[in-house]
């Protein structure tokens, strides 16, 4: 390590110390300071550990959390960084911050799409985890062509690492790279030919640009695709789920090339991130008994849901920020046998994306089949909302624009199951009121 | 059983269906069915036909630059049905890329230009030859609220858009900016009315923010269809704010 970068590290470690101390916070500045102090300061780390990439519009925090878990059942010291801190400046203040591994270390990082080639240009990974491409936020986000082309910027500084992709994604078997490439994919049940239904993003087959078939259909436009017209079809996989047994909202049960596991967590896309984590497990060398155990510890995995007691009533709260998420959530809290009060509520700051168009693409008209006794929408963009619920089809809602109202409406909800999705602000917000009241600890991570 | 019923055509439905467009027809169906009618909704996609007297009403969206540039290469095949359909005054809302794709011709972010059916005068450019950052800045986004000028309605919308589009003649805009940027951020329009053919960059979606335009969009189809009917109650359906 150059004297620059200790100094530069010291610096940024320090202001750590200072924010964390003081302010209870500091996840992004202390990596500002010491990027500042030097550019270059990542290459320092680059010596001390092998890096892990996971990247992909949804499920890079489970599948992280996950893969870490499995890890450790093999390296002793596996770094990591929190929940959200995926960009250059979270990236060094969580290296900084680390204790200084004795001998080489693992760290697997959550990286944003964007910033994947800023952190290859100084560490080179030894593999890439891939999840999906969807269409995120488009105000903040581009097309997922372009942002593919992002992460191909970082993948292309490291031929030899090797690409651990969702086999079920068209997106990620477009190009010929060098890399050695492993897929995952979803293998429990075969139709000679269906399609995907007509609001789906991605339909076209990227060779021949005709519409895409399907043996077997996940979510999205996720699965066993193949084009009748030009033969474009899904790569072998290496990993694969070969069956799905009990989903419910807190739970799923699957088999992995023929062996069962369960994960403490509901949504079929969560399986997705327990399967990527589970290739990534087996590539570095991970045996499957170690990896049911990781998957199976008490411990809980927090993704972008989590489960409140507020005064005897069970809350979910869950994070929704693009329509593929969204529908993901609805199909997994409608797995819920007990019926229950449903809540919604949008703000559109920038973090949330400031178009609100996207409630459109979630399939609500489902809500009102389920023993759903009480509606809520709230935030500060309940107008769309409440439009929204009521042009599905649902005539009673209460409202509460305010979400300093929606805690003491929580108590008064019918069920003992209550599920509120919220945009990224809206969480935040309603956190800060449940941890004020003591229902749970800090802050966001 | 509705009294009425209308046919509506979703061209490319499943490949132009950016953020959120499906909520026009949800819209559409909503109002609708207070007027006593009844929406049947196909999609009309790539390699298939689609014929002019099949619908009474038709959505054109947008979506990526990929699916836009596949679909404009299927356009030749269905433009002179298309033609008919705006001529005889069919009621057609085009969104952002169905917009540009009624026009003459549009630039592409990359730089490329790429015809579209020529249906209608106008024509779009982009902003800048790429996609950098700097384009992305320049990119027309954020709310956007308009008037139209025959009927003194606002029309509130979401605009996201790199394409700059001119109107041609016998074109009058959907309204004049109130709060944003509209079709080119210099001439103070906002989208495109021709007989009964609306167009806009609207997101929102602007049928469910602006009810009163899917009233008129629906009252048009039912007048076109059913020439004889008495709509007095249709007409006077009152729509409530939702936004």
């Amino acid at each position: 390590m150059s004297v620059k970068s200790t100094l530069a590290e010291a610096a940024g470690r320090s202001s750590y110390w200072f924010l964390h101390t003081f302010f209870k916070g500091g996840s992004s500045l202390p990596g500002k300071i010491t990027l500042k102090l030097d550019p270059n300061i990542l290459q320092a780390f680059s010596k001390k550990y092998d890096l892990v990439i996971i990247t992909g519009t949804n499920g890079k925090t489970l599948t992280t959390a996950l893969s870490v878990r499995v890890l450790k059942e093999k390296y002793p010291q596996v770094l990591t960084n929190p929940t959200g801190s995926n960009m250059a400046q979270g990236i060094v203040t969580t290296f900084i911050t680390a204790p200084r591994p004795k001998k080489k270390g693992l760290a697997v990082l959550e990286v944003d799409e964007a910033n994947v080639v800023k952190v290859c240009k100084y560490i080179t990974p030894v593999a890439f985890v891939m999840t999906n491409l969807f269409r995120d936020q488009m105000d903040r986000y581009g097309e997922i062509y372009t942002t593919y082309d992002k992460i191909l910027a970082g993948v292309k500084l490291a031929p030899q690492a090797t690409i651990i992709a969702n086999g079920d994604e068209q997106i990620f078997n477009t190009k010929d790279l060098p890399n050695p490439v492993i897929y995952y994919g979803f293998n429990h049940n075969h139709v000679a030919d269906s399609q995907a239904p007509a609001n789906t993003d991605g339909l076209l087959c990227p060779k021949c640009q005709h519409i895409l078939h399907y043996h077997l259909r996940t979510y999205a436009n996720l699965g066993d695709y193949f084009c009748p017209h030009c033969g474009f079809k899904r790569p072998e996989l290496t990993y694969a789920v070969t069956k799905l047994g009990q989903l419910t909202p807190t739970s799923s049960t699957f088999e992995l090339d023929g062996q069962e596991y369960k994960i403490g967590i509901g949504g079929l896309y969560n399986i997705y991130n327990a399967l990527a984590a589970y290739a990534l497990g087996r590539f570095l060398g991970v045996d499957q008994a170690q990896i049911k155990r990781a998957f199976e510890s008490d411990e809980r995995v927090f993704g972008r849901q989590e489960v409140i007691k507020v005064d005897g009533k069970e809350v979910t709260l869950i994070l929704v920020k693009n329509p593929v998420g969204l529908n993901q959530v609805l199909d997994m809290i409608l797995t819920d046998p007990a019926p229950f009060s449903f809540g919604f509520l949008l703000n559109a700051n920038y973090a949330d994306g400031i178009d609100t168009s996207w409630i459109w693409d979630g399939n609500f008209e489902q809500l009102k089949d389920h023993q759903i006794p009480y509606f809520m929408t709230g935030g500060e963009r309940y107008k769309d909302i409440t439009t929204r619920l009521k042009m599905a089809g649902i005539e009673e809602l209460t409202t509460k624009p305010d979400l300093s109202d929606v805690l003491e409406e929580i108590k008064r909800m019918p069920t003992e199951h209550v599920y509120l999705l919220a945009t990224y602000t809206a969480v935040l917000q309603l956190r800060k009121q449940l941890a004020e009241k003591g229902y749970i600890k800090g802050g966001m991570d | 059983m509705a009294k009425y019923q209308l046919n509506l055509a979703h061209l490319y439905g499943n490949l132009l269906n950016t953020y959120g467009d499906e909520g026009n027809i949800i819209a559409l169906r909503y109002y609708a069915k207070q007027m006593d009618t009844e929406i049947t909704s196909q999609i009309v996609s790539i390699e298939e036909d689609f014929k002019a007297d099949d619908f009474d009403l038709a959505l054109f969206g947008g979506g990526q630059d990929y699916e836009q540039m596949v679909v404009s290469k299927d356009i030749p095949k269905k433009q002179a049905e298309l033609a008919k359909f705006v001529n005889e005054g069919k009621p057609l809302l085009a969104i952002c890329g169905g917009y540009q794709l009624l026009g003459q011709y549009y630039v592409a972010a990359d730089g490329t230009k790429i015809p579209g059916a020529g249906i209608l005068p106008h024509y779009t450019l982009t902003q800048s030859d790429h996609r950098t950052d700097q384009a992305n800045k320049a990119r027309f986004i954020g709310d956007i609220t308009i008037k139209n000028e025959e009927t003194g309605q606002e029309y509130h919308g979401f605009e996201n858009h790199n394409g700059r589009t001119f109107l041609g003649e016998g074109e009058r805009p959907l309204g004049i900016v109130q709060e944003g940027h509209g079709n080119n951020g210099e001439d103070q329009t906002e989208g495109a009315i021709y007989k009964q053919t609306y167009c806009s960059y609207f997101h929102g979606p602007i049928l469910t923010r602006n009810g009163e335009l899917a009233k008129r969009m629906l009252l048009a189809a039912l007048k076109k269809k059913y020439p004889t009917a008495d709509l007095s109650a249709q007409q006077a359906l009152k729509i409530a704010p939702t936004f």
